[in-house]
């Protein structure tokens, strides 16, 4: 099915859902207020469903707005966000009956950066954006220049394998394929940027990086992972890390906050996107997804029924300790 | 006023004259981030990227972090020793007019009951060289807060680039001095002066976001208690802080120690009302609830500082439109503000 299609379907059923009173409100997205941005729209309003949208610029992970709003929820969920459901199921954070996902097989979405990038212009000088299967064609000052996709999306949707969500009430359309190889490759040249490096030169470089942390939390709080009602930095006695934005203060909080979303990361890459000062905190938390899939075959929010892996214990664990 | 100008490639030799005299800063980019440093004697090449930067200039003057004094354990007591004052003058080059107003609107605060040294020494020992923002971002909307990108009213000096040179027209009795002092620029023609003004012209028609903010302090009076409203536009805030750190005219900070054995330092470092802990109390908080603490943000801005300083502490640089991660948008914030008919409130 089309986008304009997947759109039409969504606004009605939406409606519907409202008026019908099977839900109580509706979190989607809304066009922006800038070019080729979309915005959350947290609805209980039935006329509010025309706004919806879907495009290639649905960026946002909604799931995080679930723990914090009342009642039976209707939400637009990409492969990514229906994983942090899941994931938050898990936890015990939502009851699945409060809960109706919509869900959008997604075919990726368009990294604004790697756009600007590319044609050497900001987003706001770019006339237009247009997503057509593989291609992507931007429009500056009248002049069309055509991409790969794959040069244009975000890296978190390059690597994704389930880019159509698994556990939903409604789906939008067909399912969209997995990343292939070519893309993961593609997905993971940041990454090996570092990984490359020495220790020392690792540490150099993320040294340099929360440098320019401003310890805005934006990474923490729009993660739906992190729903600690009250984080570890905010905590005075004792005092875990500083308030004040010390590189050293900064590494350990974002170093603590990727083990306590150990398991629980999906990788819909909403830390990095969000960051004011780019720092690429996709690397750190991709990376632990890694580690945690090598040590324990376990992907966040594959299975609702799994009990969540920080958790929870074994006693055949192979390591003992907790005996 | 006395008009000069100044070829493109001549402003590196201008920022090394200016050097000599003062600490000087421009817009530097660090992994595609524009800020503010320290000039590295390297070329003028950020004119030809420079719209605005991300963090603002204000982090010169009040900085994310800074240490307000150390302190050494000596017997019974503590030794406390300054950090070391700046030993030139701070020269800011290419300012836009609305971080520079930003700057007008902090001295506000720094300078009012309590005479801040932090902020103050610096900024009252510098001189602020701006640069008309001849292509606004679409987020920018200060030609409706009674600036523009023309604006010259906080600078001492305004450069304005007309083909590869630019005119300098000095504002202020410093600017006049620093301009009269170098060689390196000359006199500017009545056809430099018509071509700046037609360059300034193109640069407001290019604002295009507006808001009316005649009679929004009684808007504001009318809305305060409207819960609904603000809940309704709160509802996707994610509470984070980039909104008001990357404000350039937020300021509130919060004080800390850090006590190692003998020795400490007390940290001076921004925080953010978006945080609940910010009002967090042994007994209560007052903003535990988003809506209040957004409330907050957008009253402190175009309600109480205007109450007590007569002017809106808000810009238009739009920054916390295009850095928000779910585009919560102030001007449509304020735009749709219900008047007094249209409050709605809990009886």
């Amino acid at each position: 099915m089309k986008v304009g299609g997947m759109e039409q379907r969504l606004r009605r059923e939406a409606a519907a859902l409202l008026e019908q009173g099977k839900v109580d409100l509706i979190i989607g997205f809304a066009d922006g207020s800038l070019k080729f941005t979309t915005s959350p729209l947290i609805t209980s309003d039935k006329d509010d469903a025309s706004r919806l949208v879907i495009n290639p610029f649905i960026a946002n992970n909604l799931s995080v707005f679930l723990t914090g709003v009342k009642g039976r929820v209707g939400i637009v969920a990409k492969g990514c966000d229906s994983r942090s459901i899941v994931s938050l199921l898990q936890d015990n954070k939502l009851a699945r009956e409060d809960v109706f996902i919509i869900g959008v097989p997604c075919s990726g979405i368009i990294d604004l950066t790697k756009v600007e990038n590319l044609v050497g212009r900001d987003r706001d000088e770019i006339d237009d954006i247009v997503r057509d299967g593989d291609k992507v064609t931007v429009t500056v000052a009248g002049k069309a220049s055509e991409f790969a996709a794959r040069d244009v999306l975000f890296d978190n949707c390059l690597a994704c394998e389930l880019p159509t969500p698994q556990e939903y009430d409604l789906l939008l359309g067909e399912p969209t394929p997995a990343a292939d190889d070519e893309s993961k490759a593609a997905s993971q040249e940041k990454i090996n940027r570092f990984k490359a490096m020495s220790p020392d030169e690792r540490w150099q470089f993320w040294q340099n990086e929360f440098s320019r942390c401003i310890r805005c939390y934006a990474c923490r709080n729009v993660c739906p992972a992190c729903f600690c009602e009250r984080c570890f930095v905010e905590e005075a006695e004792p005092t875990w890390v500083q308030p004040i934005p010390r590189w050293q203060d900064n590494l350990i909080f974002q170093i603590t906050r990727n083990i306590h979303v150990a398991g629980r990361c999906t990788d819909c890459g909403e830390c990095e996107r969000a960051c004011p000062v780019n720092i690429p905190l996709r690397s750190l938390s991709r990376e632990m997804y890694d580690i945690v899939d090598g040590l324990f075959s376990y992907q966040a929010g594959r299975d609702k029924e799994a009990p969540p892996l920080l958790a929870c214990y074994e006693a055949t664990d192979v390591v003992d300790f907790i005996r | 006023m006395t008009t000069k100008k100044i070829k493109k490639e001549g402003i590196a030799k201008l920022l090394t004259e200016w050097g000599q005299e003062f600490t000087v800063f421009v817009p530097s980019r660090e992994e595609g981030v524009a800020k503010w440093s320290e000039w590295d004697g390297k070329g003028s090449g950020f004119l030809d990227w420079y719209r605005n930067t991300v963090v603002p200039p204000k982090a010169l003057f009040l900085p994310p972090m800074e240490t307000m004094f150390s302190f050494q354990k000596e017997g019974d007591g503590y030794h406390t020793e300054l950090p070391p004052a700046a030993e030139k003058g701070w020269l800011v080059f290419g300012i836009r007019p609305c971080d520079a107003k930003a700057l007008a609107v902090l001295d506000m605060t720094f300078k009012d009951a309590y005479q801040d040294p932090y902020y103050l020494t610096n900024r009252q020992s510098g001189l602020l060289v701006g640069l008309v923002c001849t292509s606004p971002c679409d987020s920018c909307f200060c030609t409706s807060l009674g600036g523009g990108p023309d604006d010259m009213a906080n600078v001492d000096l305004m450069l304005t680039q007309i083909g590869d040179q630019f005119l300098m027209e000095a504002v202020t009795d410093k600017g006049s001095k620093l301009m009269a002092k170098t060689k390196l620029a000359q006199a500017a023609t009545k056809a430099n002066e018509t071509k700046a003004k037609k360059a300034k012209e193109l640069a407001r028609s290019k604002v295009t976001r507006k808001i009316a903010v005649d009679g929004i302090s009684e808007k504001f009076r009318a809305s305060f208690e409207d819960k609904d409203y603000w809940e309704g536009v709160s509802a996707k805030c994610i509470s984070c802080g980039i909104c008001t750190f990357l404000c350039p005219t937020c300021y509130c900070f919060n004080i800390s120690d850090e006590l190692l054995k003998k020795h400490g330092e007390r940290f001076r470092s921004w925080d953010s009302c978006a945080f609940p802990l910010y009002t967090k109390m042994p007994m209560e908080n007052p903003r535990e609830e988003k809506w209040r603490r957004l409330r907050q943000k957008v009253c402190h801005k175009y309600e109480f500082y205007p109450y007590s300083f007569e002017v809106i502490a808000c810009t238009g640089c739009g920054r916390c439109i295009r850095l928000c991660p779910v585009n919560w948008d102030i001007t449509q914030v304020l735009s749709n503000l219900p008047d007094q008919e249209q409050v709605r409130l809990e009886t």
